[in-house]
């Protein structure tokens, strides 16, 4: 393991250049490409919003905008983890003539998928901020939290998002050599997992021994503090935190072990 | 392992399972179990109880029909396929042709497929970009087609980048599968001529190729595999001519052209 590290480690530049040429030649024909990745969640994030509202019967002005904001800076996120996800399981069998023709460790195509995540992640930031900005100016009796010390946990939050989402591409880029129709499967997954965390739904709607649902989510417990941090202007929870670093680990540990002890078998299976 | 020796190959055994009768899908593999279906395989000896000593400066050819085992033993030698059996020791650094244009993004400019190609294989940004020039002139791409998208090159144009990389990186062991049969006539004199230079560096190559007068020409011994085992290890004109005899077709101009 030691030495797989070690390669990994030196080998970092190589999964770095590769989701930026990735990006390059996935953007190079469209002018718009780039902008349909921020587009894409903040128009699902309107359609939502009214569904949300519907059912729910009108926004008032006190609680529309922070519906909108919470159901955009969720939405945000988890695309970030499901992009991770997504782009991870196909990576290995997409490198295929890679993987066929030189040696290095395997988990830099998972890993570039996830720095790609994450690039496609940073621009719905200040979309973010503009969009409760100007949401403000219409609906001025609405509570958003503005500049204050707390937006510090944001960027340890991501970075808990980042790991468990990679760990997770571990698993389901092994998987998808093994069972081609997995990443078919995971469409669907991520779709039902969208609506089983705090996306749609405020986290703080669930008490007492109902919580679990927040922690037995890989997601849960970043999302919740997600929505702690952006949308109450509090610090996370000591459960959440608990829950973001231990999510994040075993994501890593599961998904490292499956990955690399699966790996040597990626050659004859591809 | 000796000093002198680039690969030390001892009793290696290669062996996989492959599927025979279904696709590899979660689907099928549920409708299987449901019904107490076991997915039925055919282990494939694609190499068996092979040894062999590759000393550095030397050219190793590789013989053998098709399915005889040559480009799992060279993925094998790379670190690609894991032995079953067996070690594989190997003292330097490799650099692989192994599939012709592997990892080329055809949307990418040829500078950008360089620039992977080499990452992939160790190298840090700097030294690869200190190379792009060298490599562009070797592949003699016409004048600004190195900025170009890969998709706008023609094949040959492809193959002699791909071979050009594997050329240019610097490597201590070089292993070349079918990649000789990339460009024309005046690019195969290169070819044999860089190869030549990189074993007056002491550098090693190992070249699977069916090309037979190109393993008598360049090569200082050769192996033939047949099923996945050694059968003969020599110099590359006997072998070549046992293998022809074996191969029942004669010293024809097709036999070492193209095989």
């Amino acid at each position: 393991m030691g030495p797989y590290l070690k390669e990994f480690w030196n080998r970092r530049a190589f999964a770095i250049e590769l989701s930026r040429f990735g990006d390059k030649a996935e953007y190079l024909d469209s002018k718009l490409g780039k902008v349909w990745l921020i587009l894409n969640p903040l128009l699902l994030a309107m359609v939502y919003f009214l569904l949300v509202t519907v059912i729910r019967g009108s926004a008032s002005k006190t609680s529309g905008l922070s519906t909108l904001a919470h159901i955009l800076i969720e939405l945000f996120t988890f695309y970030f983890a499901q992009n991770c996800i997504g782009g991870g399981a196909l990576s290995i069998t997409a490198g295929g003539r890679l993987i066929l023709n030189q040696a290095f460790p395997r988990a830099l195509l998972p890993l570039s998928s996830s720095i790609s995540a994450f690039w496609q992640f940073v621009p719905t930031i200040p979309v973010y901020i503009l969009v409760v900005i100007v949401g403000e100016l219409f609906f001025p009796k609405t509570y958003i939290p503005g500049l204050r010390l707390t937006y510090l946990w944001a960027p340890f939050i991501i970075i808990c998002v980042g790991i468990t989402g990679f760990g997770l591409a571990l698993i389901f880029a092994t998987l998808n050599v093994y069972f081609r129709d997995t990443s078919k499967l995971l469409t669907y997954i991520t779709r039902i997992w969208l609506y089983a965390s705090p996306v749609l739904w405020r986290p703080d709607i669930l008490h007492g021994w109902h919580q679990i649902i927040l922690y037995i989510n890989p997601l849960g417990p970043t999302l919740a503090a997600t929505s702690e941090v952006w949308i109450s202007g509090k610090s996370p929870t000591h459960l959440e935190l608990i829950g973001c670093v231990g999510w994040s680990f075993l994501a890593m540990l599961v998904g490292g072990y499956f990955f690399i002890s699966r790996e040597r078998d990626f050659a004859i299976r591809i | 392992m000796p000093e002198e020796l680039a690969v030390r190959i001892e009793n290696l055994s290669i062996r996989y399972e492959v599927n025979v009768d279904t696709k590899r899908t979660l689907k099928n593999y549920i409708m299987r179990a449901s019904k107490g279906e076991k997915v039925r395989t055919r282990t494939v000896k694609a190499v068996t109880d092979l040894s062999l000593d590759i000393p550095h400066g030397s050219v190793l050819g590789i013989l053998g029909a098709n399915g005889a085992g040559k480009s799992t033993l060279m993925r094998s030698i790379a670190g690609i396929l894991p032995p079953t059996e067996g070690r594989i020791t190997v003292n330097g650094k490799i650099s692989t042709l192994l599939a012709l244009g592997v990892g080329f993004n055809p949307a990418l400019s040829g500078r950008d497929n360089i620039i992977l190609g080499g990452l992939a294989s160790g190298m840090t940004r700097a030294e690869i970009e200190s190379k792009t020039d060298e490599i562009a002139a070797f592949a003699a791409l016409p004048e600004g087609f190195i900025d170009m998208p890969v998709r706008t090159y023609s094949s040959g144009m492809y193959g002699r980048v791909a071979f050009s990389v594997a050329v240019n990186m610097q490597p201590d062991i070089l292993l070349l599968d079918e990649a000789l049969s990339a460009g024309d006539a005046s690019f195969k004199e290169k070819s044999f001529n860089r190869m030549r230079e990189l074993c007056e560096e002491a550098r090693t190559i190992v070249i699977v190729s069916h090309a037979l007068q190109t393993v008598i020409d360049l090569c200082d011994t050769a192996i033939w595999m047949h099923k996945g085992v050694m059968v003969e290890h020599g110099k590359p004109q006997d072998l070549v001519s046992h293998y022809l005899k074996f191969l029942d077709v004669g010293a024809l101009p097709s036999s070492f052209e193209d095989m």
